[in-house]
Order: structure tokens, then sequence, then C-alpha cells
């Protein structure tokens, strides 16, 4: 197992080099010069050329490339052309908000889609099932950006339950330490930070999560009614097992193998579609830093986010991999 | 289990509820504002949007204030000021604007500000819109400031005022650039910052004794800056009480916020003027093909329809209460598609002509829509008009390299115009349109060194003449922006969009 997660691991490392030369080619690409963008083109040019030094940008683009290389390797991806900060440290602030965001999302998602799709598989037909089934096509066919809105409405509008945006409520959170609010907020016992960061949290996090729900509920539904025609179902119920306890013990067990490869893609679509929902729900972490990024075209700071975003999700993918192990112990790596 | 999976959302649903009802309790008075610019740094210059000069000029200052009811500039820290000779400007501090520590501001930190952290800062992203011309400022003594141009520059006022921020240069000598930003910010305005979270908010608390925080005692003592970019997000915060003041609240959301009691729309004439930027490059070589263009579109049922009247139209660059602004001004390019048609053939272009309109989604009010309705217009007159959205990050910068040549685009912060007509239509100033006009250059680089007010407003309206004439932009209307306010608030919206907590009033 350890020799196959190491080559695994060794695997990526082609990958991660595709990726960053990509962007690195595609961000130079893109319409805009930086020194434009950021000091306003009305900068004489002496000004200009000075800012293109200080950023190695007067250098030729394999120069700028292997340089960028060289940084990665000693991790760190270059100081910032917007916030004149190191990337990692730029980074390091908004990361955890969507970490945080995406914890939620998976947790709702998981939580709701596993039992609505093992309960519907079990019982095909059912009202149950046909609701599970109704839900689950509304969370894959429902854009995410107009779903924030209707949840906006909804939810902080019409109800008026949750706030409309933002990550907290200012005066309640106490001092940041690792930017994780609801963890920090725990520890600090500061209990009505803690509810005012998960009020903060629901909306965006349902908006991200609806959409990995419905897939996932499809997804374990289909896997349940495969596994429930199997000889050992039969065998289980055969036994004189109670339904629940064959459902649960040894149809969902096995079920779950695909449901699992199906949560480590979808979180590939969780980390972009938080560019979305961040910006939507103003929520500072680093899908609006790289929408920000962008717009001033920080060719260091969306490098470094694409890597980071790309780098967690070979390793999500590679934990997965991990995870099979468990679930099935007839799986040997 | 469904039964047990609903009453846990419930119960959810109920804590939320209940969560959602605490406000914080306090005797003091808090404004929350929905804005719609980002607040990405700790940095005071690290940022050029009206927002944040605005934000930054009020915790530190102002240095000087535009006075839109006298149509004239005011003393803030800097009390009064005049011109030695055109290109030396004097400035004398008021001894009684004084630092967060108690310390006053003094012409060294006037210095500070504009050499070290304006102009030399590498982080700067001020200097083109601070101090454009401005190569050298020194203290003359403890309190009066000398200021040097390159060139006699007339409107020096209109870059300095709400936009020079003064930060104490004790503070940055002891604490380093990046310290004294995040951890000692020191101010001399009526607002002392107290929090700012990049992309999230920005909190700041009133100082009581200051001469003018005692002129306004119901100012509030606190007020939160919150980024809000979507309107429906602000339309909904303002609801449900969340935030107190909306900025710009689209003209098809205004019913929904009207219809709340405790809810109010104040309606401010901006100064940004929207126009269509024609690049002199064929077929908009041709002045011909650019007047077709303006005669093409009739503003006024935009106005009426789409902006559903919020917008004021404009006949040449400037409208009523922008400075030079001339009622008399001609021509005036009306909707006449006949006349397009006409102008078109003189042109050439009988059996029609191709051309491109670009346009940014959502950066003002209905950008893209009014676009729409623009094209079918263009069709109308014989243009065959197509319409691209192309993301703002690329219009802009491609905006910025002058490679597009039909566009639909909004200038800010024009309270006098000189600095926009320089940056538009000077020959060599920005690609931005690449528009030559060597009489027009004249007349703008007099306006530009002309200290003699009425003087001053005839070249204005000379340049703007031309320019209507020339057409190498037709000029649409000035939006006329909407503010959500709360019953419980007074305020009084700026036409420049910029945001002076000292001018908020709290019923309490």
């Amino acid at each position: 197992m350890a020799s196959y997660l190491l080559q695994r691991l060794a695997g990526t490392i082609p990958v991660l080099l595709l990726i960053s030369l990509l962007v690195f080619l595609l961000i130079h690409a893109a319409p805009g010069d930086p020194t434009l963008m950021l000091l306003g083109e009305e900068t004489n040019a002496a000004e200009v050329a000075k800012a293109k030094e200080r950023w190695g940008l007067d250098q030729p683009l394999y120069v700028q490339y292997w340089k960028f290389l060289k940084s990665v390797a000693a991790g760190d991806f270059g100081k910032s052309f917007k916030y004149a900060e190191p990337v990692t440290h730029v980074i390091r602030t908004r990361l955890p908000a969507t970490i945080e965001l995406a914890i939620f999302a998976i947790c709702i998602a998981t939580l709701l889609a596993i039992p609505l799709g093992v309960w519907a598989g079990a019982r095909p037909n059912s009202w149950i099932d046909n609701l599970g089934t109704t839900c689950g096509l509304f969370g894959i066919s429902m854009p995410s950006f107009w779903l924030a809105i209707m949840l906006i409405l909804l939810l902080a509008g019409v109800l008026n339950i949750l706030p409309t945006s933002g990550r907290s409520t200012y005066g309640i959170a106490g001092p940041e330490q690792t930017g994780f609010y609801i963890f920090d907020s725990v520890m600090q016992k500061n209990w009505p930070a803690v509810w005012d960061a998960l009020t903060h949290l629901f909306l965006p996090a349902l908006a991200l999560g609806v959409n990995m729900l419905g897939i996932l509920m499809r997804v374990t539904r289909s896997s349940i009614l495969e596994v429930m025609s199997e000889d050992y179902v039969r065998t289980a119920r055969a036994k004189g097992l109670r339904e629940k306890k064959v459902v649960w013990r040894h149809v969902a067990s096995n079920a779950l193998i695909p449901v699992i490869t199906v949560v480590g893609l979808e979180l590939g679509t969780l980390l972009s579609g938080s560019i979305i929902v961040e910006t939507v729900f103003a929520w500072p972490g680093g899908g609006s830093l790289l929408i920000t990024a962008l717009n001033a075209r920080d060719y260091p700071l969306v490098t470094g986010l694409v890597m980071t975003y790309t780098t967690a999700f070979v390793v999500i993918n590679l934990i997965i991999d991990g995870l099979y192990a468990v679930v099935d112990p007839r799986i040997r790596y | 289990m469904f039964y047990r999976v609903k009453i846990s959302l419930l119960g959810f649903l109920a804590l939320a509820m209940f969560a959602g009802s605490v406000n914080v309790a306090s005797s003091q008075t808090r404004i929350t504002v929905g804005v719609t610019e980002t607040i990405e740094t700790h940095n005071p210059y690290g940022d050029s949007v009206s927002l944040l000069y605005g934000i930054w000029s009020e915790v530190t200052g102002p240095f000087c204030t535009y006075n839109y009811t006298k149509g004239d500039f005011e003393g803030r820290l800097a009390e009064k000021w005049k011109t030695e000779n055109p290109t030396t400007w004097l400035f004398y501090l008021n001894k009684n604007y004084k630092f967060n520590d108690g310390s006053a501001v003094s012409a060294e930190d006037v210095v500070h500000s504009i050499m070290t952290r304006v102009i030399k800062d590498p982080q700067s992203k001020q200097k083109a819109s601070v101090a454009p011309s401005v190569v050298n400022a020194e203290a003359v003594d403890k309190f009066t400031v000398k200021i040097t141009t390159d060139k006699p520059t007339a409107p020096l006022l209109s870059f300095l005022c709400d936009r020079l921020i003064i930060t104490s240069k004790a503070v940055f000598d002891k604490y380093g650039r990046d310290v004294a930003d995040k951890e000692h910010m020191l101010g001399a305005g009526p607002y002392r910052l107290k929090e700012l979270i990049p992309g999230q908010r920005l909190v700041i608390a009133k100082n009581p004794n200051h001469p003018e925080a005692k002129k306004n005692p119901r100012a509030p003592d606190e007020v939160v800056y919150r980024v809000m970019r979507e309107p429906e997000q602000r339309v909904t915060a303002l609801l449900n009480d969340e935030i107190q003041i909306g900025q710009f609240v689209p003209p098809h959301m205004r019913q929904r916020v009207e219809k709340n009691n405790n809810l109010k729309i104040n309606p401010v004439d901006s100064v940004e003027i929207m126009f269509l930027a024609m690049q002199p490059k064929p077929p908009f070589d041709k002045k011909e093909v650019r007047q077709a263009v303006c005669h093409a579109i009739n503003r006024d049922q935009i106005i009426a329809t789409l902006l559903e009247g919020f917008a004021s139209r404009l006949d040449g660059p400037l409208g009523p209460g922008q400075y030079g602004y001339d009622p008399n001004l001609k021509p005036k390019l009306n909707y006449d598609p006949e006349k397009s048609k006409k102008l078109l053939a003189q042109a050439g272009f009988a059996g029609g002509v191709d051309i491109e309109l670009q346009t940014p989604v959502g950066r003002y009010t209905l950008d893209k829509q009014i676009s729409e309705a623009i094209v079918p217009m263009l069709n109308s007159a014989g243009f065959r008009a197509k319409l691209l959205t192309p993301e703002w990050a690329t219009l802009w910068a491609s905006v910025q390299k002058g490679t597009i040549p039909f566009y639909y685009m909004g200038r800010g912060s024009v309270q006098d115009p000189s600095a926009a007509l320089h940056q538009y239509f000077h020959s060599g100033e920005t690609p931005r349109i690449g528009y030559s006009n060597p009489k027009l250059d004249e007349i703008l680089d007099k306006e530009q060194q002309e200290f003699d007010p009425k003087k001053r407003r005839q070249y204005l309206s000379q340049a703007m003449s031309i320019l209507t004439e020339d057409a190498p932009a037709c000029f649409m209307w000035r939006h006329k922006l909407l503010w959500g306010l709360n019953k419980k608030v007074d305020y009084a919206p700026l036409p420049d969009s910029r945001v002076y907590a000292i001018e908020m009033a709290v019923r309490r």
C-alpha cells in the first residue's frame, strides 16, 4: 500500500508540472498588462519599466517560468503584485474560509445524499424513491449561482432567518487564530460566535453542496440497486436478518465504493464551484481571491492559487484511493 | 429516518431564526453600509477606487473636500491654500487636526504622504489619480506645505481633495510600511479605523472630540462597510435590516425597497458620465459615421423605459452641477435615424456597415441591457451592429491598450472635467480612444493652465463644443444612482459615490 501511494505521489509531479505550465502560459496570454491594471495606464514609461523589472516581467517568458519553478520547489510562489506580500501568505489567510465552506458543503451533501440514496435504492419506485430522484435531479440541474440567489431571497429575504452574506457578524467573533472561524470560536468557548459562523456558513454551503448532493444521491441509489440483486444479499435475507440490517450492513457497505470515487471527483467540482458561490455570498475565501487576482492580472497569485487547488485535488484523490482499501478489505495495493 | 432528518432541519432553522434576530446590544449607534467595491488591502495607498478614497480620507482628514452645495472646494486638514505662481501651491494646515495618538499633523506628514507614499512607493496605485503633475512637496514650516507641479495645473484641487490620504511619518519610520498600515493606522479624521478584514468588511469608529464630529453629534458611532457586490444581496439585506444603507439599488428593484415601510430610496445625480467611445479607425475614422451613431440612439427612450427615468440625458460631456457645464453647448446630436442614414451614405456606406459594440456586463447600471437596446437602434439607422460582452478584465485591458474600436463605458468622479477630457481626448495621454485633434489639444492645455475660473470655463466650453461636433464619443447620460436607506438614517448620498459617515445622522 505504501509503495503504491508513493508511486501515485510520484505520478502527480508531471501532472503538477504540466498544470503549472498551462496556467503560466494561459495567464500570460490573457489580454491585459499587470502594470497597466495595477498602476493605471497614465503611469509614465519609466515607472512601468521599473515595475516590470521589479516583478520580473522584463525577462523572457521561459526565464520567468524557470524562476517560478525554482521558487515553487523551495515552497515559494513569489510575491503578489497586488498585495505586495508573499503569495503563500495571502493564500494562507484566505484558504481556511474555503476549506471551512467545502467541509460543510461535503457534510451537507453526504449526510443527506447517502441515506436518501440508500433508502431510495432499497425501496425502488416507492414515494421516498420518487422524492429522492426528484431532489437528485433538482440538485444536478440547478446552477449554483442561480440557486445561491434563490436561497438568499428565500431564507434571508422572505423568511429572514439567515444572513445574506459574509462570514461573520461584526463584534461577535473573538480574535482570529487559525482562520477557521468555527474552530477558533469553539476553542475560545465563544458559543455565540460559533452559532454566528454556522448561520453565515449554511447558505453558501448549501448552494455549493446541492449539486454534489444530487449526484451522490443518484450514484448511491444506482449502486444500491445493483448490489441488492447480488446472491449474498439473498443469502442474508434467507438467514432471516432484518431488512434494515441487510440494507445497512451488507448492501450499503458494498455499494459505497463507487460513491467514494464520485466524492473524490466531485471535490474538484466543489472547489471550482466555490469560486462562484464565494463571489455571490461575499465569502472571503480562495475563490473570491482568485477573481480579484484575475481582474488585477496578478500572475503569481493566480498561478499560486491554481497550483494550490490542483494539489488539493490530487491529494484528495490519493486519499480516496487509500480509502478504498479501508472500505473494501478485498482491495489490496 | 426521514422524520428525524426533517426534525433536525426544522431545529436548525429555528435556532438560526433565533440567531438571526440577535443584534449586538449597545447604546452606541451603528450603521452598516452594503458597498459594491472590494476592500482588499490594509495599505491606504494600495487601491484607487472612489469608495476607498472616501473611507481613507474620512479616517485621515480629508485633506480638503468638494462641497456640492456650494459648488466649490473647502478646507479640512488643509485649512486654506493659495497659488504662489502657476506651478507652486502653498497649503496651510489646520493646527486643530491631530492624529489619534494626540500628535499634531505636521507639514512633514503631508510631505511624507505625497512623496514617499503616493509618488515613490512602488505599491502605490494612486500617483496617476492623486498627484499626476506633482514633482515635489516640501515643508515650508511646521504647518505649511509647498507643492510644485511640472506644469501649471489649475485643477490640482480636484486631484487632491477627497483623495490625498495623510498618514503619520513617525509611525511609518518606527514600524515600516506594512506593520504601520496593518497595526498602527493613525489618522486625523473624524473616524478612526477599527477593523479591516480584506474581502469582507471595514469598520470605523467616531472620534467624538474631532471638530467635524462635534458639528454633527447624530453621526453614527460606528460604521461597518460590508462588501456586497450582488444587487439582490444588498436589497435583501436592506429589507431584513442587516444593512441600513445600500449602495446602488438597480431601478428594477426600487419598488421592492419602497414598498417596505421602514425603507426609502434616495436618488442622486451621479457625476459619472456614460458614453459610447469610437476609435478613429475604419469605419469610425469618418466623422459622419461617428455622428451617425450618435443620431441613431434614442437616449430619451432608453432613459424612460430601461432606466425608468433614473438618468439625465447628456448633450455633451457634462451635465448640470459639473464644473464647466454649458447649457447652451452646440451642436446637439439629437435622435434622428433618417439623418443617420444620410450621414452614412455621405461617408460611403449607403448599403450599411458592420460594427461591433463591446459592453461590460454588470459594471454599470443595466449596461448589457442598455447595449442590447442600442444594437437594434443602430441597425434601424443603417448599421449592421453586433454586440460583444467580454468579461470586464479583458474588456478593460483592451480599452487601456486602445484595441477596441467601439464600446460603452463610464467615467466616474467628473466634478471638474479636466482630467477626464485629457484622459480620453487629448493626443497621446491614453490610447483608450486614440483620438487626436491639435486644436482640441491646444484648448485643453490652455484650460489646464488657466487659473481665472471665468476664462477656464470658456476654454472648457470650446473644448466640449469641438468634442460634440467631432463626436469621438456619443455622450449618453448620467445615471441617477439609487441608494436604499433605512428611515432611521438621514443621509444625502454624494454624486461621486464616496461615502462620508460624518454626513450621516441616526434618529435615535
